[in-house]
């Protein structure tokens, strides 16, 4: 193996792997940057590009754009309120606030280090440990999907910022949009009112870049007749993160690191599950929950750190068993077939130079995407004092873009708007996207793996699934999410009226 | 100042470019089928780039394929050929575009099967589409059913262990998703042996994959292209394939009607076509391209390569092999409750 390495090296050092890379990177940043634009979209577009090219070029340039694109979607979600990728959308929740209180540019500083660090760990995972790992994948059926959307959407009360009530109801939103489409188990249209293209159901992306993006668009639309002066004040955060702020954060990076490459490796979860699913355990072992929300430095590392750790994660299973690990990785199994390289041990033996030197390309792209991010910034931010009358109508622009290009329909750029203008409906009634976005992943993973696993237990549903040790163990950790808060709550309540009675001053 | 007009100016600039690309969407239509035919030079045809749809994404299994073949027809045509990737619907959006397409010549499409036959012949989507829509030109990809179980599996040696196991045991099988054919094999076994294959759907081949190797699911129910490579990389082993004749691929492997059982084909096949209306001479300028491309050693040997047989059969053949399978769907309408 370590003398396939050393020949890769010497690939990816070629003059040709290097623009590959450098392109990827700058690309994939850009248009995870900018609103309404995702990566998926961005790989997409280019694998034709990468038909005419060596394997190597074109496989680093696919990974490169798809790790930068993740990373870049972070940087509108943190300046603008609206997520760049799917993926960043659970970093809106911090990033922007911070963005409000003046500390975008340290916000950028804490999504950059975590986002490579996630990106590095997952390479490196995926260079030495990418057979065992990919066995343990394997582990993983229908009834541990469906406990782990169950246990994903447990987040969902803690997600609503005012009240439990709002945050289940949308969630309650997100999972019937969720059931439109034809069923997978009988073939049935359902809620499809006869529109073909209601049949394969309400496209994720469109939707998502609605609520966020357009809401967000119509909501600044209401301040500007009002002569205000924008809310953001001077950005004055230190970009690099100071020595106290990294080690703040370093258990939840970590921490977070690891779940994104086990939520990567698992089939059909991609960045979008991971950046929450960290974002909420982040939360739930932070000694200081309450701070999530209001613009904390473990909010923007946690999910950050995560969907960079997805992208490896996700070629594990990908590379070894053909089985992509996100909707990217279905993507860009598709570059790698065309290139004829079918996924198996093949890639590791035969093709070992071609796979160890798109490995390195991925490590290194997460390199230079953190070096590119930091260098940049400083400009980066300015696009917040960018006058609304002109940013506002390119989000638009952009959204309408992506919202088409995803699946070359028009169909998709109606639905982004009507989720849009129900976004801001939502937000001037005191309801949060973000519930209705989870759930709308969430809710078809947990609904397919549901009924299939009845289908898989042949009629004993209960010990089938008490004979599965992973099941067991999520299960039990799903009490424990629902359980624990109320516990706890009751603890505090008990040991303030203590304190009280014992005549300890409040903190 | 200077910078806000020219952002202003760059944002102009853009959605100038979408409007023009909009409109001229809009004006296409407008110019009829038949009037398009007369005033454009026949003899000359083609003389502009060939729209090619594809009712699936880049990337995709069909896609991949698609841009294989492509260039190898585009020297014969010398013109050239542009995928469109229109995905959703279960593959009508794509389908239904390029039913609505001018009649010019300029617009075919990939037909995906059983899916095309099954979106048509399943009464809730009310649709009134059939083969006669279509004007073939010819099959590009033909991938026979083939049933395989896990490399390690004890219970089930040969293809005779395992029905008569299923005629005792309820037992699950993969499949691509409802009535695809996976699902149609499953249910013409249990229809005339009588075994309990139960059909636990998916998404693809490679969840399908990862629930059989990782002995969530008992048996793979899919197509020879996947087994193959499955079983080169020691996952899966081969006990049958639904064909008429023993695959290449798989040498040793029988077919079921060689097993002594009924002589169940299923395929998952996709090849081109126009909607019908097309100028006679100018579908069979096309065909004759794709059929000279389609056997282009190159070209059989880069698809044979991922697993898959190219059978460029046309006309008539095209359209007998599309009517059987058509008819073995029809012939299980009540299993499916249709």
């Amino acid at each position: 193996m370590m003398d396939m390495i050393i020949l890769a090296l010497e690939q990816v050092f070629t003059v040709a792997t290097m623009i590959g890379l450098f392109v990827g990177v700058s690309a994939g940043m850009i248009v995870g940057a900018l609103p309404g634009l995702s990566a998926t979209m961005a790989v997409a577009l280019l694998i034709p590009l990468t038909y005419s090219m060596g394997p190597i070029p074109g496989l680093v340039m696919l990974v490169s754009i798809y790790t930068a694109g993740i990373y870049g979607g972070s940087i509108s979600a943190i300046l603008l309120h609206t997520p760049g990728t799917p993926s960043s959308a659970a970093t809106v929740l911090d990033g922007y606030e911070m963005t409000k209180q003046g500390r975008g540019l340290e916000a950028i500083g804490i999504s950059t280090v975590a986002s490579v660090f996630g990106g590095v760990f997952s390479g490196l995972a995926l260079l030495f440990l990418a057979p065992p790992l990919s066995t343990i994948s394997l582990k993983f059926s229908e009834p541990e999907f469906f406990l782990i959307a169950v246990f994903g959407l447990t987040i969902i009360a803690s997600l609503a910022a005012d009240s439990i009530v709002k945050g289940l109801l949308s969630g309650v939103f997100g999972l019937i949009v969720g059931l439109i489409g034809t069923d997978l188990l009988t073939g049935f249209p359902r809620f499809s009112f006869g529109i073909t293209n209601m049949q394969s159901g309400i496209s994720l992306v469109p939707a998502m870049i609605g609520l966020f993006s357009i809401s967000q668009v119509l909501s600044q639309l209401e301040t500007l007749r009002i002569a205000k002066k924008h809310e953001i004040g001077d950005i004055k955060g230190k970009l690099i993160p100071s020595w106290k702020n990294l080690k703040a954060i370093a258990p939840t990076v970590l921490f977070s690191s690891v779940i994104g490459l086990f939520v990567g490796m698992l089939p059909g979860a991609g960045g979008d599950i991971g950046s929450w699913v960290g974002y909420n355990e982040a939360k739930r072992f932070s000694k200081n929950p309450e701070k999530f929300g209001k613009g904390c430095i473990e909010g923007v590392a946690a999910p950050e750190a995560a969907n960079n750790a997805v992208t490896g994660g996700a070629l594990i299973p990908m590379f070894i068993l053909g089985i992509p690990g996100s909707a990217v990785a279905a993507v860009l199994l598709g570059g790698l077939m065309i290139q004829g390289l079918v996924p198996g041990r093949a890639l590791f033996t035969t093709h070992g130079v071609i796979t160890y030197s798109v490995i390195i390309g991925l490590i290194l792209a997460n390199i230079v995407m953190g070096i590119l991010g930091l260098l940049t910034a400083k400009h980066l931010i300015k696009v917040t004092n960018v006058p609304v009358v002109i940013l506002m109508p390119a989000i638009v622009l952009f959204s309408i873009v992506g919202s088409y290009a995803i699946n070359n329909n028009m169909f998709d750029v109606y639905v982004m708007f009507a989720f849009g203008v129900g976004g801001y409906l939502m937000k001037k009634t005191g309801f949060h996207p973000a519930p209705v976005v989870l759930a709308m992943i969430l809710g078809p993973l947990a609904e397919g793996g549901l009924r299939r696993t009845l289908v898989m237990a042949k009629g004993n549903v209960f010990t089938y699934l008490l004979g599965r040790p992973i099941s067991v163990t999520l299960m039990i950790l799903i009490v424990i999410a629902i359980v624990s808060p109320i516990i706890l709550d009751y603890r505090k309540k008990n040991s303030k009226k203590l304190k009280v009675e014992n005549g300890v001053p409040e903190e | 100042m200077n910078k806000k007009k020219f952002l202003l100016l760059m944002v102009l600039a853009l959605s100038l470019v979408m409007m023009a690309g909009c409109s001229a969407n809009e004006t296409e239509p407008s110019t009829n089928g038949e009037t398009a035919s007369e005033t454009s030079n026949d003899e000359s045809y083609p003389n502009k780039p060939i729209s090619v749809i594809i009712a699936y994404s880049a990337g995709g299994n069909t896609d991949i394929a698609a841009r294989i073949l492509l260039p190898y027809v585009e020297e014969e045509l010398g013109v050239p050929l542009n995928v469109i990737n229109k995905p959703g619907g279960g593959g009508w959006t794509g389908w239904t575009e390029f039913l609505n397409a001018p009649k010019d010549g300029y617009t075919i499409g990939y037909i995906n099967t059983p899916n095309l036959v099954t979106g048509y012949l399943n009464p809730e989507f009310n649709r009134d589409n059939s083969l006669d829509d279509f004007d073939l030109i010819a099959n590009h990809v033909l991938d026979y059913g083939a049933i395989a179980v896990r490399a390690d599996d004890e219970r089930f040696k040969t293809i005779d262990d395992l029905i008569e196991y299923a005629k005792e045991n309820q037992v699950t099988g993969t499949t691509t998703g409802y009535a695809g054919d996976d699902h149609i094999a499953q249910l013409r076994l249990n229809d005339s042996v009588g075994t309990d294959f139960v059909a636990v759907h998916q998404a693809g081949t490679s969840e399908m994959l990862a629930a059989v190797i990782g002995g969530h699911v008992d048996v793979f129910f899919d197509n020879v292209g996947s087994v193959t490579i499955a079983q080169e990389n020691g996952e899966l082993r081969a006990l049958a394939v639904l064909a008429p004749e023993r695959s290449k691929f798989l040498p040793d492997v029988p077919t079921l009607e060689e097993a002594g059982y009924p002589a169940i084909v299923t395929s998952s096949a996709r090849g081109l076509a126009f909607a019908k209306g097309v100028d006679e001479e100018k579908v069979k300028i096309v065909t004759d391209a794709f059929v000279k491309a389609l056997n282009n050693p190159e070209h059989i040997k880069r698809i044979e390569d991922l697993g898959y047989l190219v059978d460029s059969m046309s006309g008539e053949e095209y359209l007998n092999f599309l009517k059987s399978d058509e008819a073995g769907i029809i012939e299980i309408k009540d299993v499916l409750g249709w």
